[in-house]
């Protein structure tokens, strides 16, 4: 989840309360009885046969080498003996590919991420950075993907009753989203973005012309996600991200605590983090 | 992780750098020295439980009994609370507690990156490695 975080509008009080909003909303559509199997199999059905992707998934906020190790009252995150590999052997994830008259463009971004990166001043990230949703409720003709992340809490609401994109809201930060069902595949296309969010942490700036489709399926107990942004605006060609893969998890989602930095006022040089997010 | 083995490879490992840390909100090397490591004894006073980073302050005692506290940057959040850590836990109940940190780059006195903790009865946190 980590690692964020438009500007200032989105650190609001008000944005965290919405998004604790939705969190009460998503608790009530979980008691209202679609609730996922949290055992091992095939995938459970809502009622109208889909899968049913519910459940809080553990995407390892994008950095899956980090495994927490536990000994009696003692606990090891980062640098555990015979653990997890150093941070820095750990693949970078792949980058948009840009029209050439943008390549000086994102190249300057990219020197300057300490100064221009939206997730670094606690701006909401966008999609598809803010990756795979840490929890899904489902039910008949909607999706609700709720984020625990460190920009703050979020939701995005999947409408699946083949209603269209709404024509009156003011592009977001996470967009307007829409998803059908392909076989067991939800596939869901967001639009409507504003142009406040990068696509990485490497100066992936984009305009609102942006469109984002993923699609998830569950395999057992298992959620895989995959990307594709698409902006001819300004990108060569669709970015299509790494699959990620997410697991259930009995761990819920608390919401976020604010997102207040204090680091970048003592940042030396440009140093660029490695987050794949 | 052994309890006798962690502080060995802490102690071995004093040198060595942690290299650009992913799970950071932005490069610790931006910000810390990793080829310096720090080790300080006290008191954890206060606890932020904020993102993208918590902050830890710790009361050190001199030689004379003069306080001085410094402020120890962590992980986020959401990564510590899924290795079973909280802002109680991190505190220790006030027992003493030996931290190592990577100094501030630029200077800033009493800032540093938190490495471990090791608490008087024992156990320990190691949140950044070697």
């Amino acid at each position: 989840m980590t690692a964020g975080k438009g500007q200032i509008a989105m650190r609001t009080s008000e944005a965290r309360a919405l998004g604790l909003r939705s969190a009460l909303a998503a608790a009530a559509l979980v008691g209202a009885g679609v609730v996922a199997a949290q055992t091992s199999g095939a995938a459970p059905r809502t009622p109208d046969g889909h899968p049913d992707l519910s459940g809080t998934w553990d995407n390892g906020a994008g950095i899956d080498f980090v495994q927490p190790r536990k000994d009696g009252e003692s606990v090891c995150i980062f640098g555990c003996p015979g653990g997890a590999p150093p941070p820095d052997s750990v693949p970078q994830a792949s980058v948009p590919k840009y029209r050439p008259e943008f390549a000086a463009r994102v190249a300057d971004l990219d020197a300057r991420q300490v100064q221009e990166d939206p997730v670094l001043r606690c701006f909401a990230p966008g999609v598809p950075r803010i990756g795979p949703p840490d929890k899904i409720v489902q039910r008949p003709g909607e999706a609700v993907f709720l984020y625990e992340d460190v920009s703050g809490s979020f939701f995005r609401l999947v409408p699946t009753d083949g209603r269209p994109h709404p024509t009156n809201n003011e592009p977001s930060f996470l967009g307007d989203a829409v998803g059908h069902w392909e076989g067991d595949t939800l596939v869901v296309e967001t639009k409507n973005f504003n142009d406040q969010t990068w696509l990485t942490d490497n100066g992936a700036f984009h305009t609102t012309d942006l469109r984002v489709v993923e699609r998830l399926r569950r395999t057992d107990d298992k959620l895989e996600w995959v990307a594709t942004a698409y902006d001819a605006k300004v990108l060569a060609q669709p970015w299509e991200l790494a699959k990620r893969t997410a697991e259930l998890t009995d761990l819920e989602i608390v919401e976020s605590p604010p997102c207040i930095d204090r680091s970048l006022a003592n940042m030396v040089d440009g140093s660029h983090h490695t987050n794949p997010r | 992780m052994a309890r006798t083995v962690l502080p060995l490879l802490s102690v071995l490992g004093a040198l060595a750098l942690l290299g650009g840390n992913a799970s950071a909100h932005h490069s610790v090397a931006g910000q810390f020295d990793q080829s310096q490591r720090v080790t300080i004894t006290g008191v954890i006073s206060k606890v932020e439980w904020i993102n993208p980073h918590v902050y830890i302050q710790m009361d050190v005692a001199d030689t004379k009994g003069e306080i001085t506290t410094w402020r120890l940057e962590s992980l986020p959040t959401a990564m510590l609370r899924k290795a079973g850590l909280t802002s109680e836990l991190l505190k220790g109940g006030g027992q003493k507690v030996t931290a190592a940190v990577n100094p501030a780059r630029n200077g800033t006195p009493n800032l540093g990156w938190l490495m471990n903790l090791h608490y008087e009865d024992g156990h320990e946190y190691v949140l950044a490695g070697e």
